[in-house]
């Protein structure tokens, strides 16, 4: 029986860390701390009840660095406010607020501040903390049982082991000579050191709890339910506002999205007067019947442009002749890559207006389905380049407009590699290129 | 007990007695010496009497300043100040004597002139926002207000003196913890009165303008200008052998902290108005920074930056700056040189472009104002114990000191 109990083992004499000297009052404490850094010792600390005035001078305390590093991160929170601000703002993305310039100081200020600010204080307590080297669970000063009327009306002054100059019986005799009201020495806490199983349980329950909120989220992304959506934000699935289709008591029409007051401009619509992205010279519609004024006077005004390309079927406005833009290779190729993308699903790669679209319909022969018009029907070959822009910018018949999609420049290069491929059927050996008329000779 | 024996290093220096009759009159000849001045330029008198409110609101800022300080040591219950609170409460009641100096200012208002309130010219002459405004901006309202304001801070200010003086006769606690329950309603109504003081006499020089900021602005420049004035009083009085046990470095370093906070503070405000503006760019609003920003008064506006925020930010973010009797009296003199410059930019560019001859005028009535307000003080002073020698908290103040940094 006696094996199985552990061995009794000779009590170590536990480690010593310096002594503490105990006071009524702080003026005791105050005097015994100058006579203590006047001989020279510096590991010292004082515990007190209350902040008491000179008690760093009186225990030698040196400046610390901390304004000084302080000082260095609120510039340096200054500074990369003022270049965060001024990268975004002037040079990564211009955009105009408020009609200032992009690099628009005073603006900058407010965050500049807050960043001087923000460095500052966290700067302040980490450093603070770092400095300290903190956090300190324990201190051997707390094994002293009087230690505890430290928070009540105690003062203690504590000299350090790892001091320099310390020596036991010297610190204990300058102590005893300062008329302290207890005087021990510091050992080593003998209570065990190692984290008590129930931590280690509570963390592991903790762990586990946690997963909870994930396992609820997967398992209701997972399943179905018939209950109603749940609403976690109300105010923010279920917005006080008017969408555009919806009525509206505020008006008197009932509509919740007005329609543009009469005379005036609304941003981008200046451009609705400039042939460029038009297709056709509005400055001479006057030229015109009256049913065309009218047609065009229709389109202008009216925002929804549903009526208006089925109208312009019987169009005949004063069309741009030429392309009004500088025609290049860059210009074709970019014509070129969005024929493709945008139209060639009907129109066909060729123009022909065999697209995959127009395949796949002719294959389901439902009947009701319209061809893609060949852009080489003699009819659209007559067409002005206006007239081809026109059609791209809103539409014909079945085809969608793509003024929304494509801006006005690739739209003319659309145009331009239109025309390519109408020329492209209709060359004679005159237009073939000298270096290239030899390839066409052979069979 | 009634009379209680004051130590001689408690009072003024006999020498400074006989002061105040010299300073009035050095401060009558000069502010005369200004006006005729003046009177050889173009519109001269409305010049004048911009300079003379630039000069008025820059002494008066000291009263205000005071008051509030005394108030707020109360209301913290503060024990590091017993020892300087005294001078501040002397500060404080020169206002019914600065309530003197307002009668030209009002004589003028009364007798309906607008060379200096421009909402005093005859109705039917106004356009625009001032026209509205009449109802509140006429010549009895604002009397009335005004006296109404003079009457509020002469009331605590006194009260807040006259008590602390019973209290050296006394020496009863009883005394200090009746000051500390009405410091907070007092500072409530401290706010309000100057808030309202500053719209009436510096914002509605300019009638179409308005900025509800304006009285902060005011109250922080004051509190800076105000803090430069104890500190140079302070070590003057000490230059002169006075109060030297009892006002420490300690003491010159928290109010060189003051200080430096109201540079940070004044900045803050100044800004926050200027931005606004700038963002709402609102003709009504940016008139008063377009004034401030031509006729060579840019100068002037923009140079503020660096006197009033950038110069003295720097100079006293350091502790041993604020610990340093010479470095501190120089950043003091230089924050009553600032305000000063601050009170010229919120008044005079509403008189006129700037020129030579106002440079001049302006800065003699600024000396002269300056010379009368001094003799005020030492009037207030003299006989009177520099410090309150039974404040209950005046222990704590002497053993004060500031935790090494």
């Amino acid at each position: 029986m006696s094996d199985h109990k552990p061995k009794k083992t000779t009590p170590t004499e536990p480690k010593k860390f310096g002594w503490i000297a105990e006071y009524a009052d702080e003026h005791s404490l105050l005097t015994a701390a100058r006579k203590v850094r006047d001989s020279g010792y510096t590991k010292t600390d004082a515990f007190t009840p209350f902040p008491v005035h000179g008690i760093d001078e009186a225990l030698g305390i040196k400046p610390t660095v901390l304004p000084f590093i302080v000082l260095c991160a609120g510039f340096t929170g200054l500074a990369t406010a003022a270049a965060m601000q001024y990268w975004t703002n002037a040079i990564d993305y211009p955009y105009i607020i408020s009609g200032k310039p992009m690099g628009s100081w005073p603006a900058f200020i407010p965050v500049c501040f807050e960043l001087t600010v923000l460095f500052s204080a966290f700067t302040t307590f980490l450093g603070m903390i770092a400095l300290n080297r903190l956090p300190k669970f324990s201190n051997p000063v707390f094994t002293s049982a009087r230690f505890d009327r430290v928070t009540d009306d105690r003062f203690f002054l504590y000299v350090d082991s790892s001091d320099k100059y310390f020596n036991k019986q010297s610190v204990q005799e300058l102590l005893s000579g300062t008329g302290p009201e207890s005087l021990e020495e510091v050992v080593e806490d003998s209570t065990p050191t190692a984290i008590p199983r129930i931590i280690w349980y509570v963390l592991g329950c903790l762990i586990m709890a946690s997963w909870i909120p994930a396992a609820i989220v997967y398992k209701m992304r997972q399943g179905k339910s018939d209950q109603p959506r749940l609403h976690v934000f109300l105010d923010m699935d279920f917005q006080p506002k008017k969408k555009p289709q919806q009525t509206t008591t505020i008006f008197p029409d009932g509509r919740s999205m007005q329609p543009q007051v009469a005379g005036t401009i609304a941003r981008g619509q200046l451009s609705e007067a400039d042939p460029y992205y038009l297709g056709y010279d509005p400055g001479k519609v006057s030229l015109l019947g009256e049913k065309e004024t009218f047609l065009v006077s229709t389109q202008q005004k009216d925002g929804d442009g549903q009526a208006a390309p089925a109208a312009a079927a019987a169009l005949n406005l004063p069309w741009l002749t030429e392309v009004p833009v500088a025609v290049n290779d860059e210009l074709m190729e970019l014509g070129k890559r969005k024929f493709n993308t945008y139209c060639a699903a009907c129109h066909g790669l060729g123009g022909d207006g065999d697209g995959l679209v127009a395949r796949r319909a002719d294959q389901l022969a439902q009947g009701f389905w319209l061809p893609p018009t060949s852009l080489h029907d003699p009819r659209v070959r007559a067409q002005a380049v206006g007239q081809i822009y026109y059609t791209i910018s809103n539409g014909k018949g079945k085809m969608a407009g793509y003024g929304p999609s494509l801006d006005a420049k690739e739209r003319w290069a659309i145009v331009v590699y239109a025309r390519a491929l109408q020329r492209s059927r209709n060359a004679s050996e005159a237009d073939v290129p000298e270096d290239k008329a030899s390839k066409l000779k052979t069979p | 007990m009634n009379q209680t024996k004051v130590a001689d290093n408690l009072i003024l220096p006999e020498s400074w007695r006989t002061k105040p009759a010299l300073l009035v009159i050095a401060g009558a000849v000069l502010l005369l010496a200004s006006f005729l001045l003046y009177q050889t330029t173009t519109n001269g008198t409305r010049y004048f009497f911009h300079t003379y409110l630039t000069s008025f609101i820059y002494v008066f800022s000291f009263g205000i300043g005071a008051t509030f300080f005394v108030l707020i040591q109360h209301l913290c219950r503060a024990g590091w100040s017993a020892t300087i609170r005294r001078q501040a409460e002397l500060i404080s009641t020169t206002i019914p004597f600065l309530a003197v100096l307002f009668i030209p200012i009002l004589v003028l208002v009364i007798s309906q002139s607008s060379i200096l309130y421009e909402w005093n010219k005859a109705k039917e002459d106004l356009v625009g926002l001032t026209a509205e405004k009449t109802g509140f901006l006429n010549w009895w309202f604002f009397s009335l207000r005004s006296v109404f304001y003079f009457l509020v801070l002469i009331g605590m200010s006194s009260w807040y003196y006259r008590t602390s003086r019973k209290q050296d006769e006394s020496g009863d606690i009883q005394l200090t913890l009746k000051l500390q329950k009405w410091a907070g309603p007092f500072v409530m109504a401290f706010a309000l009165t100057v808030s309202f003081a500053v719209f009436d006499w510096v914002m509605s020089i300019d009638s179409d303008w308005y900025s509800t900021i304006l009285g902060v602005y005011v109250f922080a420049a004051s509190m800076f200008g105000f803090f430069g004035l104890m500190i140079t009083l302070f070590m003057t009085l000490q230059s002169q052998g006075k109060l030297r046990e009892n006002v420490t470095v300690e003491h010159f370093h928290d109010m060189a902290k003051f200080q430096f906070g109201f540079t940070m503070f004044w900045s803050y405000i100044a800004f926050s108005q200027m931005m606004l503006y700038w963002y709402g760019n609102i003709p009504e609003e940016t008139v008063w920074f377009r004034d401030r920003l031509k006729d060579g008064w840019q100068y002037l506006s923009y140079s503020l930056i660096f006197v009033h925020f950038i110069l003295p930010w720097l100079g006293l973010v350091s502790r041993h700056v604020r610990r340093h009797r010479t470095g501190l009296f120089f950043w003091a003199i230089w924050a009553l040189c600032a305000h000063w410059l601050d009170m010229t930019f919120l008044v005079m560019p509403n008189a006129g472009p700037v020129n030579a001859m106002v440079v001049i005028a302006h800065i003699l009535a600024g000396i002269g104002m300056v010379c009368i307000f001094l003799a005020f003080f030492l009037i207030r002073a003299t006989g009177v114990p520099l410090i309150a020698i039974r404040d209950p908290r005046l222990h704590e103040a002497m053993s004060y000191t500031n935790p090494i940094l």
